[in-house]
């Protein structure tokens, strides 16, 4: 199986991508222009704070970022577009032939990296439909991959992936993730226009894997066909067909120039991922934990790597846990690092003793429990009931009663517990 | 001393601007010069705007009925710094349905020669030139994207300037092909095109392509003419541009005959071009938002865009049609991406043979044609006309052309060519030229 996606991204610009009207409006049709609005006379002029962001995407996306980037001209006919074109780029994008890397080690292609307009939001109801010209000319950038992605998982960790990079970046993926994907399970590629959303991108996914495998098992044949998703019967549908490249009949945009890219101040891209495993391998730390610190708060990322130096990554981890479970605001360094200190003492903070912390008032620090002293306490509990140890390998609960009762008794960190826990039942196996 | 000075330091009798634009309108009704007359005029020197050019406020239709009732709500950059340098706005001129034409037939009421209105005024600026010959005291904002200015100019026996592409904003032009379109100036002398050139040309933050030029003031004394376009023309045109060539020459300026390659293949390159982007520009009007609005909703989606697009003009229809084939996927190397060579290497052929030189030739190979005669021609017929406009055209080269002679009370005319941004220098010959010749026009409206 293979699929392929094209990711539309709306860009974080305070203006629109060809005019200078504003991209946060909420009142329908209060920001236009004649120019995103398609008024004959009117010109584009390019935003070049998109085009740094874009080209910023396509270099962290490993892309190759030609020298000169320009826009064409993609015809075709709607109701969302006021010129009846898209300004969209064809055949110099800000960037091609890239990769991102996935959880699993995989490497996924990107094909291309383009820049483009937005059209204007259709709104569709019983006998009418209205049209909001504000999100008309925001700035997109569309990410095609290659036909890469084998499976629902590996689409998963996909998606998780951009998010990340383009996280870093300052670009939220999630305010408005819209995707096309292309699905082939027998060869015959089907594509899902217009999918909005994660969960609905699983789910269509899914659904029309499940679709053509079943076509296949009764060897009745895939369509090579264009389908939507229709999100209340989570199913896709065919749908009618816009025009295709034949008929787009891109031309250069003569409205706008060649736009050098030599000189644009590019983002430092940060790969979360590839940072948590490296430190996972480097100190012996979970993989998963860091991951979950990481992925999505640069906040984090810099207090772990501003600490790394003086401290060990099991205490940096568990104090950064603790200030985002009990922290009433953004941390300072200062709080951080008397955090990491009390956790390097063996004691597991409480939310009232963080608190504390956090406001600067002195704290009774008591030296946790040993190792031995919790397994100690663990061989207790399950010594005193025989029952619990056959519930403890498959009943989830049953491991975090044990947990607790430790933790209760120690005031111990949740994470030692589990893994002294962990290590016991392994021994016993 | 230039007629814009002249105009503003003459003493004018009370009520003289209601006679002038009462007389205006009047003589309008016979040459539809105007698509539409302003009802008072400031003091300034009038200008007139070709109708594909926004005016705010004002109807402006590329002589189109789709755009029947569309008002812009901004001034093109060009009338803006028109107004702000103090002249007043006149009036909306005729042209050929956005700018599709050579002889201005293609408007519902087409203009009709000053010196005699059994003939073509010339296109697609056809109105601008007919406005410019009329009043006395007056400029036209015109434009070219073929040879839009040149032709109309010559036939109507007016200046007509395109300067060079990018000189100035085509901000508030309602496009025909972006990477052509050309706005200029018409006037009855060639100072008052440099005088108005100079305070509306420059770049413009609202125009990616337009910039401030290097210009190159220096007049050369080497004319090039180029024998490949003037093979075959009417003899009329052919003798009366010889004897101007000679009375050049007797004006110390030396001519050279050049073959320039790829001449040949500017017409099909400008018109792949041309008709590519004008498919685009034009499917903006589909009774959505802009264009005729077609009322019945109950019609399917296909149907309600072909009737829609129905108020097309027969030359419009076929340029969208030719346009959008020439860049439809699979033969879009052998046309429109040819083409785009086809005028990069033009440009450079261009460029070196002007180097140190103008190239000049007739406007058309054709005298001022009659209504009958031009209904004859077939479309093919009719872009060959423009065989000696669109070279610089196609590669944004300042050309004017001008009036050097008169055959049966009609004009005739020749156009100069320079390299890019030797705008000053051409209009600088022609200046030279008026020196020697005396200019005939049949009406002077609001002469004072
Ligand atoms: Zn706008």
């Amino acid at each position: 199986m293979r699929i392929g996606l094209e990711i539309h991204v709306a860009l974080p610009t305070r203006s629109k991508l060809f005019c200078s009207c504003r991209t946060d409006a909420s009142e329908p049709n209060t920001a236009i222009c004649p120019t995103c609005t398609g008024m004959p006379g009117s010109k584009p002029t390019l935003n070049r704070n998109a085009l740094a962001i874009s080209v910023s995407i396509a270099n962290a996306l490993k892309c190759r970022v030609p020298e000169s980037t320009s826009f064409a001209r993609k015809v075709y006919f709607y109701p969302d577009l006021p010129k009846n074109f898209q300004i969209t780029q064809k055949d110099e994008p800000v960037g091609a032939a890239g990769e991102i890397t996935i959880e699993s080690g995989k490497r996924i292609g990107i094909r291309r990296v383009q820049l483009e307009e937005d059209p204007a939001k259709v709104i569709r109801q019983d006998d009418y439909t209205l049209i909001d010209f504000n999100r008309s000319g925001v700035p997109l950038v569309e990410i095609v991959t290659e036909p890469e992605i084998g499976n629902e998982e590996e689409l998963r960790m996909f998606i998780t992936e951009l998010k990340s990079i383009l996280y870093y970046l300052g670009i939220d993926i999630d305010r408005e993730l819209k995707v096309d994907l292309n699905i082939s399970v027998s060869g015959s590629r089907v594509e899902v226009k217009n999918v909005t959303g994660m969960k609905n991108l699983l789910d269509a996914a899914r659904y029309e894997v499940q679709r053509q495998e079943k076509l296949v098992k009764a060897k009745q044949g895939v369509v090579q066909e264009t389908r939507s998703y229709v999100e209340k019967d989570m199913k896709t549908a065919p749908s009618r067909e816009k025009e295709s490249d034949e008929e787009y009949g891109f031309i250069f945009d003569p409205d706008l120039a060649s736009y050098k890219t030599t000189g644009i101040r590019i983002a430092k891209p940060v790969y979360a991922s590839k940072i948590a495993k490296e430190y996972s391998k480097r100190y012996g730390v979970k993989d998963s934990a860091l991951r979950e610190l990481i992925m999505f708060n640069s906040g984090n990322l810099a207090l772990i790597d501003s600490a790394k130096d003086r401290h060990g990554m099991k205490a940096l981890i568990t104090a950064v846990e603790l200030l985002q479970r009990y922290a009433s605001k953004k941390a300072d360094p200062s709080v951080f690092e008397r955090v990491v200190e009390i956790v390097e003492k063996g004691a597991y903070p409480d939310k009232e003793m963080m608190l504390r912390i956090e406001a600067g008032k002195s704290v009774e620090v008591h030296a946790g429990a040993s190792d031995e002293e919790i397994d100690n306490e663990i061989k207790r509990l399950i010594g005193e009931n025989s029952k619990l140890l056959k519930e403890l390998g498959k009943n989830p609960k049953a491991f975090n009663f044990v947990v607790g009762a430790v933790i209760k008794k120690y005031k111990s960190n949740p994470r030692a517990v589990s893994e002294r826990l962990e290590r016991i039942l392994k021994e016993l196996e | 001393m230039s007629s814009i000075t002249e105009f503003l330091e003459k003493e004018k009798p009370s009520g003289y601007t209601g006679k002038m634009l009462k007389e205006l309108s009047k003589l309008n009704e016979e040459l539809n010069a105007f698509n539409n007359i302003a009802d008072s005029l400031g003091s300034g020197m009038p200008f007139s705007v070709k109708d594909n050019i926004c005016v705010k406020g004002i109807e402006t239709t590329a002589s189109s009925r789709m755009l029947e009732g569309y008002i812009p709500a901004f001034n093109a950059t060009v009338v803006q710094r028109m107004l702000d340098s103090g002249f007043s706005f006149i009036g909306k001129t005729n042209m050929d349905e956005f700018g599709f034409g050579s002889f201005g037939l293609n408007s519902t009421k087409p203009a009709r020669n000053p010196f005699d209105v059994r003939y073509v005024a010339g296109g697609s600026s056809s109105g601008a030139a007919v406005a410019t010959s009329i009043l006395k005291y007056h400029v036209a904002i015109a434009e070219s994207t073929g040879g839009s200015i040149s032709t109309p100019a010559a036939f109507c026996g007016v200046v007509g300037f395109t300067p060079t592409y990018g000189a100035l904003s085509r901000y508030g032009l309602i496009d025909y092909a972006n990477s052509l379109d050309k706005i200029g100036i018409m006037a009855r002398h060639a100072d008052d095109v440099r005088s108005v050139f100079d305070k509306v040309r420059g770049a413009d933050a609202k125009d990616t392509t337009s910039i401030e030029g290097e210009y190159r003031r220096e007049v050369s004394k080497k004319i090039i003419l180029p024998d490949q376009l003037t093979k075959g023309i009417d003899e009329d045109v052919e003798s009366g541009f010889a004897r101007l060539v000679e009375k050049l020459e007797g004006m110390g300026y030396k001519t050279v005959h050049r073959s320039i390659p790829f001449i040949d293949k500017a017409i099909p390159a400008y018109y792949t071009i041309a008709m590519a982007e004008a498919s685009t520009n034009l499917a903006r009007y589909s009774g959505f938002k802009y264009g005729y609005r077609n009322e019945d909703f109950t019609q399917h989606y296909n149907q309600f865009f072909t009737n829609a697009r129905e108020r097309f003009g027969l030359e419009a229809k076929r340029r969208i049609v030719l346009g959008t084939f020439v860049r439809s996927a699979s033969v879009r190397d052998e046309y429109y991406s040819k083409a785009l060579k086809v005028r990069r290497l033009l440009i450079k052929e261009l460029g070196k043979a002007l180097q140190d030189g103008f190239i000049l030739s007739p406007v058309m190979p054709i005298k001022v044609p009659t209504f009958e005669e031009v209904k004859e021609l077939t479309a093919l017929e009719n872009y060959k006309m423009d065989v000696m406009t669109i070279p610089p055209n196609l590669c944004g080269l300042p050309h004017v052309s001008f009036p050097y002679a008169y055959h049966k009370g009609m004009p005739l005319a020749a156009q100069l060519v320079a390299g890019h941004w030797g705008d000053h220098a051409v209009l600088g010959i022609v200046e030279e030229w008026e020196r020697h010749f005396d200019y005939k026009f049949k009406y002077n409206i609001g002469e004072l």
